[in-house]
């Protein structure tokens, strides 16, 4: 077997809708635009963007759910498209959401279900439900309909639904999402016991602290292309080293502190934003310390209302490269 | 292989029945519509005058559309559902194709709809006081089966409309009466124009009536039987050859199309 357990080239996806009767009008839209990319072998693999950008129908294309309009897709060495059944014995997938399961059937009906559609054997299926019911936090509710379910429960059997068949390569779409902090806690716990058992795992979210928690590497996409990706250290020293310092102050007193401000080498960077009633000013500098000598004669209650200095986190360095390639 | 198919048989019926067949639509689609259509056509038939061999028109027809209305709005909200819960994609990634699937969802809502055809049966023997001593019973029994075997592969064929598109599954809906009216499920064939009696030829069920309407009239031909029964049978390995090769091309489509996700 390979090094890779997902590798894609030149992906692309265009959907084709018509609209009207008499005329009928086609639209072209251009869903992944040229993505490449590789996951190894037992990599946790985070696929981040807006809404919109392409992140489902790559996972999509990858799950064999759809089939790319050019592009090609190697899954644990074998082609996605001609080899399509022996690529769904070997991976396991979920959307996130509420949405694709029987809901008048218990957890574990719907389980046994999909259990037959992998060609489970019913040996293998009665020991594996159980377990797996325990490993996603739903024992003791397993035998309730799942219209019976929170949000998160649900999340979790889908989780167990994926897993059914031991997948090599596990896709999840925004697992967490719609999960309150604490079950979304025990999902990463979960997700990181996986990568810990050898699973290759390509995740998208939104949430950039989850990604920046699990992922081994991120690619981040944008209106349908690649815009970034590596590990997310080196993303956040990719943007920059510096610190961010966040002085949040009244309007009136900011003409005083701009004066200072302006006396900055070109290596560090002012944003002002309006906060109203106060003026957000946010200074990204690699010298914080000779930063805050500046704004040493303002810390006083009459002027600075707050004062943060922080490392960048990855939804700064998700911001900067998203804003700047819509620039 | 044989063991995994008969699991695989047992879990989607399990899971068409308890999911999508036993609710009170679906019963009143079942057992109320075939017996308020053999009764309708019994009092109208019997007003007109007509003796008991042309009751078997409104007998056979009323069970009849009970079991096509049945497999047609059942199948059509099997997708429908399974596109808006969003289950028609996991069926379609799981390593079971999709046609396996759709064949024992559409086998278990054509078994369901012998509960039709028992309704009218029922209706007409219990109110109507219909006579079955003179009819070839074993005859009308096979052509039953037949009737079953023709309607489970039409249905095969129509399940790649309804997976194609919701366009498709739409259209599928609008077949009911038509195809009630071809096949001539409340009156004799011969009462149609020739053009339609010839555009009713396509379907396995016409000819499956046709022995079905013979036989409990007492019929023992066995020249009439067996062309009825032969042609039923032929004519719905057609549609079972069909469904089979547009399985792949639809397949295909909806994963190009990405209509397997939409609402």
């Amino acid at each position: 077997m390979g090094l890779f357990a997902i590798k894609a080239e030149l992906l692309k996806k265009v959907f084709i809708t018509r609209t009207g009767f008499w005329t009928r009008k086609t639209k072209a839209t251009l869903a992944v635009d040229g993505i490449s990319f590789d996951v190894g072998q037992g990599e946790l693999f985070g696929l981040l963007g807006p809404n919109g950008a392409g992140k489902t129908t790559t996972v999509k294309m990858l799950s064999t759910l759809l089939l790319p309009t050019s592009g090609k897709i190697t899954i644990l060495d074998l082609d996605i498209v001609r080899q399509t059944q022996e690529v769904r014995k070997r991976i396991g997938f979920t959307f996130g959401g509420t949405r694709g399961l029987y809901t008048r059937l218990s957890g574990i009906d719907n389980l046994r279900y999909f259990a037959e559609l992998y060609g489970l054997d019913p040996a293998i299926t009665n020991k594996r439900i159980p377990e797996l019911i325990e490993v996603v936090g739903l024992t003791g509710r397993g035998g309730d309909r799942v219209e019976n379910y929170s949000s998160g429960m649900m999340q979790r059997l889908h989780l167990a639904r994926a897993l059914l068949h031991d997948p090599e390569l596990i896709f999840l779409d925004e697992p967490t999402v719609g999960i309150d902090p604490v079950g979304a806690r025990e999902l990463r716990k979960t997700i990181r016991e996986l990568k810990a058992q050898g699973k290759t795992i390509l995740l998208t979210t939104h949430y950039m602290a989850e990604a920046e928690e699990l992922c081994d590497r991120i690619a981040i996409i944008n209106k349908g292309h690649l815009v970034a990706m590596d590990t997310p250290s080196a993303l956040k020293q990719r943007i920059s080293g510096d610190a961010l310092i966040e002085v949040l102050m009244k309007e009136e007193n900011y003409a005083a502190l701009k004066e200072q401000l302006e006396k900055l080498d070109g290596r560090s960077s002012v944003l002002v934003t309006d906060a109203s009633p106060l003026k957000r000013i946010s200074i990204r500098t690699p010298e914080p310390g000779a930063v805050m000598q500046l704004l040493a004669p303002f810390i006083s209650p009459g002027y600075i209302q707050d004062l943060e200095v922080r490392n960048q986190t990855l939804e700064d360095v998700y911001v900067t490269i998203i804003q700047g390639d819509r620039a | 292989m044989i063991a995994r198919f008969f699991r695989l048989l047992e879990r989607q019926m399990n899971l068409q029945l308890r999911m999508r067949t036993f609710n009170l639509y679906n019963l009143l689609l079942f057992f109320l519509q075939p017996a308020v259509f053999s009764a309708v056509g019994m009092i109208l038939s019997r007003a007109a005058g007509n003796a008991a061999p042309d009751l078997v028109y409104t007998v056979i027809g009323g069970g009849i559309m009970g079991m096509w209305s049945g497999l047609v709005f059942t199948s059509t909200f099997d997708i429908r559902a399974d596109r808006r819960e969003g289950t028609l994609e996991l069926i379609v990634g799981s390593p079971t194709s999709l046609g396996k699937v759709e064949a024992i969802r559409t086998f278990t809502n054509v078994v369901a709809g012998l509960v039709s055809m028992a309704a009218a049966f029922l209706a007409a023997l219990l109110i109507f006081k219909y006579p079955l001593q003179e009819a070839n019973l074993p005859a009308a029994l096979f052509s039953l089966l037949l009737a079953l075997f023709g309607l489970w592969c039409l249905g095969m064929f129509l399940a790649n409309f309804m997976v194609w598109s919701r366009l498709t599954t739409s259209i599928v809906d609008f077949l009911e009466t038509p195809v009630a009216v071809l096949c001539g499920f409340m009156y004799p064939i011969r009462v149609l124009p020739t053009w339609m009696q010839a555009i009713s030829s396509i379907f396995p069920i016409r000819w499956a009536l046709e022995g079905m309407h013979a036989a409990l009239q007492g019929s023992h031909d066995a020249a009439l039987l067996g062309r009825s029964w032969g042609l039923a049978f032929g004519v719905a390995l057609v549609f079972l050859g069909l469904a089979r090769v547009l399985e792949g091309k639809v397949h295909n489509l909806i994963r190009v199309t990405g209509e397997l996700n939409s609402i």
